[in-house]
């Protein structure tokens, strides 16, 4: 199982894959680009992109020397039909210097990159919503080699997709940053935080309102109180514990090592470390967090006792068992299912 | 009203759907012998006030299942009713389905066994419309709104925003996979600071849903988690009581004046200004449109 690491300049290269990510991804807004388009919206991310193609070019010469693959986010939920000859000619050129897949979730530059650059590997973007084995199959159809699942699935969907397509990559998320809504049906952008910033942490005020008109009753209202209440506790999680560090430096928020064990056994090709956009320390500390994961698994050691040790990488066990820090919260009641067995014990 | 008598007249009668997503609500639409465009108005309570329609539109589709959520989809029972309902109506009846993960596909197959041959399905995922190309090829499916990406954000400040990340419903290799797929119609929302001419061009008929557009919808679903456990709520895959079709919550950003926003189970929707009507009926009157689906947040 490989980890899969964001990367927005060239100094990260090093440092991430001595820390033990194989596979860097990374975006870039050409020049030519914001003057044709008018508009720097290349992939998902306006900032975190490297500057411009001769960092693309030192990063591959870097990563290649290091024995990694570079792959390059191209993953706009949609892009006007304008727009696909410019994309194609960018991934043409990261193909000449020796990237190896783009990231991709328009479906019509997915089919315009496997019939104009056949040498560059195509990975779905989690953007694209892919989270079942028919859908995966299509995708694979078109000319995919691997799935960027989204966030919200369990371990149990990865692995039957992992199953039944044994010979497309797949890869699920593993640390950092958590939408709210699924990423390929939020049409919204991210917008400055004086104007709101994301629309899932904006400042709506909402009322309830009763099928058919009128306030809900007393003791509903009170329980979609409580309910209201959880689910920001539920936010906060989502947001990184408040955009915070563990003291040892490790990032806060969403995270699925747990389950890493699971998606091994699954067949799962690579974890995915989310957060472009971050500072280089907390990527270096996101790797290190995951490869200290892989390591115990790559040696075989027992489920239970990776799973006991993941917890307690962040020294917080509380946040774990709050179960709203988890991609995959399921894990936490297999966690006490396993603890509840003699074997386990 | 006023502004679909001053539009010019399109060349054929539109179609106009109904999309229902509550099956329960089925008994109210049982009590008519047939339906007519005030009965799909009158289902809209206000936000009728937000649609236009030319004259001549009269009832030709019925729709029932939801776009958003695995855990809506009809019960085979409901499907029956509604499918006999609309032979009694004269009208195609059309079944809307989701995003799917793998465990909603066994239900998905039972549920599209149920429907008449030229019945339409909604398909919003991929792997579904693969399944009713291969499974059933008797049936007619129609690309939902959920794979017509495009900005909806009801926050954006202006049309600069708006053209910041452009469609792509006009693009080659777009048609082409529909075209494998058998999918022969495309079902959209109509954008904030959009225009009539964004229907213009497009390959395939179009069907628009109003009065409402969807924003975004999540998998996580915070009125689903309301009978869930503390530390098992806002996950997915654990089981649903179907909250949202109880309670819905509608909203506002203080200091705002923006489209009026809803939010329902796991999806957000804005229901449509004057000018997006206008819109709208414009799009219709000039054929680039010729369906309208009518449908509630």
């Amino acid at each position: 199982m490989q980890i899969t690491a964001p990367i927005s300049t060239p100094a990260e290269v090093e440092p991430l894959v001595r820390a033990g990510a194989r596979e860097l991804y990374c975006g870039v807004v050409p020049p030519d680009w914001i003057q044709r388009f008018n508009t720097s919206g290349v992939n998902r991310r306006l900032f975190g992109n490297l500057n411009g193609y001769a960092d693309l070019e030192r990063v591959v010469e870097k990563a290649s020397a290091l024995d990694a693959e570079v792959f390059l986010v191209l993953n706009a939920q949609q892009y006007g039909e304008q727009h696909l000859d410019a994309l194609t000619e960018i991934a043409a050129r990261f193909r000449s210097i020796g990237g190896k897949a783009a990231i991709v979730a328009d479906l019509s530059l997915i089919a315009s990159l496997a019939a104009n650059v056949p040498e560059l590997d195509i990975h779905v973007s989690s953007v694209a919503t892919c989270r079942n084995v028919e859908s995966a199959r299509f995708f694979a159809s078109l000319g995919a080699k691997r799935i960027v699942l989204p966030r919200d699935v369990t371990v149990a969907e990865i692995s039957a997709i992992a199953t039944a397509l044994p010979d497309l990559n797949i890869e699920a998320f593993v640390l950092n940053d958590g939408c709210v809504f699924e990423e390929g049906t939020c049409h919204t952008v991210h917008l400055p935080m004086n104007k709101g910033g994301p629309i899932c942490i904006d400042n709506y005020q909402f009322q309830y309102e009763a099928t058919g008109g009128g306030k809900p009753q007393e003791r509903a209202l009170r329980r979609l109180e409580q309910n209201d209440l959880d689910y920001k506790r539920w936010l906060w999680y989502r947001f990184g514990n408040g955009f915070s560090l563990a003291p040892n430096g490790y990032p806060w928020g969403p995270c699925g090592i747990c389950a890493m064990p699971a998606m091994h056994a699954a067949g799962v090709h690579s974890v995915k470390i989310a957060g472009r956009e971050g500072a280089s320390e907390r990527k270096i500390k996101s790797v290190e967090l995951v490869a200290q994961v892989l390591r115990r698994i790559e040696a075989g050691e027992a489920e239970h006792e990776i799973r006991e040790f993941a917890a307690g990488l962040r020294d917080a066990p509380a946040h774990c068992a709050s179960g709203y820090m988890c991609y995959y919260p399921e894990m936490r009641s297999r966690a006490t299912d396993l603890e509840a067995t003699p074997a386990a014990a | 009203m006023t502004h679909a008598q001053t539009v010019p007249k399109a060349s054929g009668p539109i179609e106009l759907g109904f999309a229902l997503v509550d099956e329960r609500e089925l008994a109210a639409f049982a009590r008519h012998d047939r339906l007519t465009r005030e009965d799909y108005l009158d289902r809209l309570g206000d936000a009728r006030d937000c649609v236009h329609l030319p004259d001549d539109a009269e009832p030709t589709h019925f729709f029932l299942g939801s776009e958003f959520c695995e855990h809506l989809l009809p019960s085979t029972d409901a499907i029956d009713r509604a499918v006999a309902l609309c032979e009694r109506w004269g009208l195609i009846f059309g079944l809307v389905t989701p995003i799917a993960c793998d465990g909603l596909f066994d239900p998905l197959r039972a549920a599209l066994a149920r429907l008449p041959g030229g019945s339409e399905v909604t398909v919003n995922d991929w792997g579904v419309a693969r399944l009713v190309q291969r499974e059933f090829p008797d049936l007619r499916p129609v690309a939902g709104r959920l794979l017509g990406k495009m900005l909806k954000d009801p926050r954006l400040p202006s049309a600069t925003w708006a053209r910041m990340y452009p469609n792509g419903l006009r693009a080659g290799p777009f048609r082409d996979i529909l075209d494998g797929l058998g999918i022969g119609r495309l079902e959209l929302d109509f954008p904030p600071f959009g225009a009539a001419d964004m229907y213009a061009g497009i390959d395939f008929p179009v069907g628009v849903r109003a009065p409402y557009g969807y924003v975004a919808k999540g998998r996580i679903c915070k009125l689903g988690s309301l009978s869930v456990d503390t530390p098992k709520k806002f996950s997915p895959g654990h089981k649903c009581r179907r909250e949202c079709l109880g309670f819905s919550e509608v909203g506002a950003r203080p200091g705002t004046n923006e489209l009026h926003t809803t939010q329902r189970g796991n999806t957000m929707y804005y229901r449509h200004a004057k000018g997006m009507a206008h819109a709208v009926a414009e799009a219709v009157a000039k054929g680039w449109v010729s369906r309208i689906v009518l449908s509630g947040a």
